[in-house]
């Protein structure tokens, strides 16, 4: 079997890479570069006479969204939404890691509270903003505690399963090799774990970032969230515009930014990874 | 006793003891001075709630709308992904594209849509569609990068023509990274489904908890919560499951159940 396999495993690693060689390199950058400027041209001259009150010349939305960069007020809806994912975000990942280790090395608590956190995480994260809302009023305490519970479950199963899934070999070497107990959870656990850990991290991020939209436009009067839904019910198109705009890159930023630090933190995985591809 | 009936009793007692840590904490602890309900008026305004026929109305509402899209976002992702993963230059066009509107969620666009669709179904399942599309393409264009070129070309050998090539060969091996993108979309589409009716008042269960809270009707808010909780637990595994029965035949899943 393994005879047959292994010169067709390398026709197709051969076939792969005249594929990747076929088109030139500059046409594909060329590529890569140019249909996203097209089709923001497109957008710009397409618009650009729309009397369309719902789609307006995406000049005027540039122009609004400048206008209100000026504006103070603008400012602190901004701060305090992207204050309130930052923090919160943190706190679920800290609180989420933390729980997940003492959940994936216990038998027990695990046995006893997984079908709670799995019940816990079927429910839209959204879906518990009004409870929040109930219990809390409309301060901000109501929206951190909102996007943190919203990014909390993720990372806490992607922890748990993260360390379930290590291998015993590891924790076997490491006991032989009497390292002590913070060494095995710093040195050991933790970086095997720390794939797993950071792609439910990804996903929780997303979830905040949703969560954090939609606790602003619950009622709330401050935030990016609140002042774009408000703009929609005053028929302020511009500003409704600029709004989703800056959401949807903000929104582009934040998991970008985390990007950069799982791969800061991940490059011995990822290294790792590509060369097992290589051979 | 084996370990499987021991863990599922040990569940069992988890989920007992967090329904009487919540009772005891409405009732005597923390909790007592807030407008919180009891576990047992939740449970008991939930099974009430089950009972009637609006319920049912409003979860069918947010069903079709959570199902409707997601097969709408499969039929465009899986062709925009097959547009996308069989040219190294389509690929390369749209990376940057696709890179940006990946992390953008469909919530982000909820007043624009609402403003010009309405508070309608229609209007639900045009952001479920936005929000699970373009996982859908990505993972389907990976799949279809990913094909073996040996065995294309030993299709094309045979003689199969350029469809036949993408039926039997290119889309089979690209179904399992299908699988995956519609089972963790799924979940995604029930969310999005009930953000629409929540926040941006279209049918069904999300627009019944809006009601709840705005009446300050705090049982129902949470029997409604917990409905929502049971629906999404329902809604995992019933993904699962299709995803198991249409790739029975794929190694991955043949290795789990001998």
């Amino acid at each position: 079997m393994t005879t047959i396999q292994k010169p067709l495993r390398s026709r197709t690693r051969q076939a792969r890479r005249q594929r990747a060689a076929r088109s030139p390199r500059w046409l594909l950058i060329g590529a890569e570069v140019g249909l996203p400027v097209i089709l923001i041209a497109a957008w710009w001259f397409a618009s650009a006479g729309s009397t369309n009150i719902f789609f307006p010349p995406l000049q005027t939305i540039l122009a609004r969204l400048w206008q209100l960069t000026q504006t103070s007020e603008f400012l602190i809806d901004i701060g305090s939404s992207l204050g309130n994912l930052v923090a919160s975000f943190v706190i679920a990942c800290l609180l989420g890691v933390l729980l997940g280790l003492a959940l994936g090395t216990s038998r027990f608590l695990s046995w006893l509270l997984e079908p709670v956190i799995h019940f816990f995480r079927a429910i839209p994260p959204v879906a518990l903003v009004p409870i929040f809302v109930s219990l809390l009023g409309f301060e901000n305490e109501t929206r951190i505690l909102s996007i943190t519970v919203a990014a909390l479950f993720p990372v806490l199963i992607s922890t748990i399963d993260g360390v379930r899934a290590n291998d015993e070999t590891l924790d076997m070497v490491s006991r032989v090799y009497r390292l002590t107990w913070s060494e095995r959870l710093f040195e050991v656990v933790l970086p095997a774990a720390a794939p797993r850990i950071l792609s439910g991290m990804q996903v929780g991020l997303i979830a905040a970032f949703v969560v954090m939209i939609a606790s602003e436009m619950l009622g709330s009067s401050t935030g990016l969230g609140a002042k774009t839904l408000l703009a929609q019910q005053t028929f302020t198109i511009a500003d409704m515009w600029a709004g989703i705009l800056l959401l949807g890159i903000f929104g582009y930023l934040a998991t970008f930014l985390f990007e950069l630090f799982r791969r800061r933190v991940l490059r011995w995985y990822i290294a790792a990874q590509q060369q097992e591809r290589q051979l | 006793m084996s370990t499987t009936v021991r863990r599922f009793l040990v569940g069992c007692f988890g989920v007992l003891l967090a329904i009487a840590v919540w009772q005891l904490a409405s009732m005597i602890g923390p909790l007592a001075e807030s407008p919180m309900p009891s576990a047992g008026e939740a449970i008991t305004t939930m099974l009430q709630l089950l009972t009637t026929v609006d319920l049912w109305l409003s979860t069918l509402d947010t069903l079709v709308i959570a199902v409707v899209g997601l097969l709408a976002a499969i039929v465009v992702g899986v062709a925009l992904g097959i547009a996308i993963g069989s040219s190294p230059l389509v690929m390369h066009a749209t990376r940057v594209i696709v890179e940006f509107f990946k992390p953008i969620p469909p919530i982000v666009v909820l007043p624009i849509v609402v403003l010009v669709l309405g508070p309608t179904p229609f209007m639900g399942i045009f952001l479920v569609i936005i929000g699970c599309t373009i996982a859908i393409a990505i993972q389907t264009s990976a799949g279809v990068f990913d094909t073996d070129p040996v065995r294309k070309a030993t299709g094309e050998t045979f003689g199969l023509s350029r469809a036949e090539v993408l039926r039997r060969i290119v889309l089979p091996s690209a179904l399992p990274y299908i699988g995956t993108a519609v089972r963790v979309a799924a979940p995604t589409s029930l969310i999005v489904a009930v953000v629409a009716g929540l926040l941006g008042g279209g049918p069904g269960l999300g627009q019944s908890l809006l009601q709840a809270q705005l009446a300050g009707n705090q049982p129902e808010l949470f029997a409604y919560v917990l409905i929502l909780g049971l629906l999404g637990l329902v809604f995992q595994g019933v993904s699962s499951l299709v995803e198991r029965r249409v790739l029975h035949w794929h190694p991955q899943f043949r290795k789990e159940n001998p």
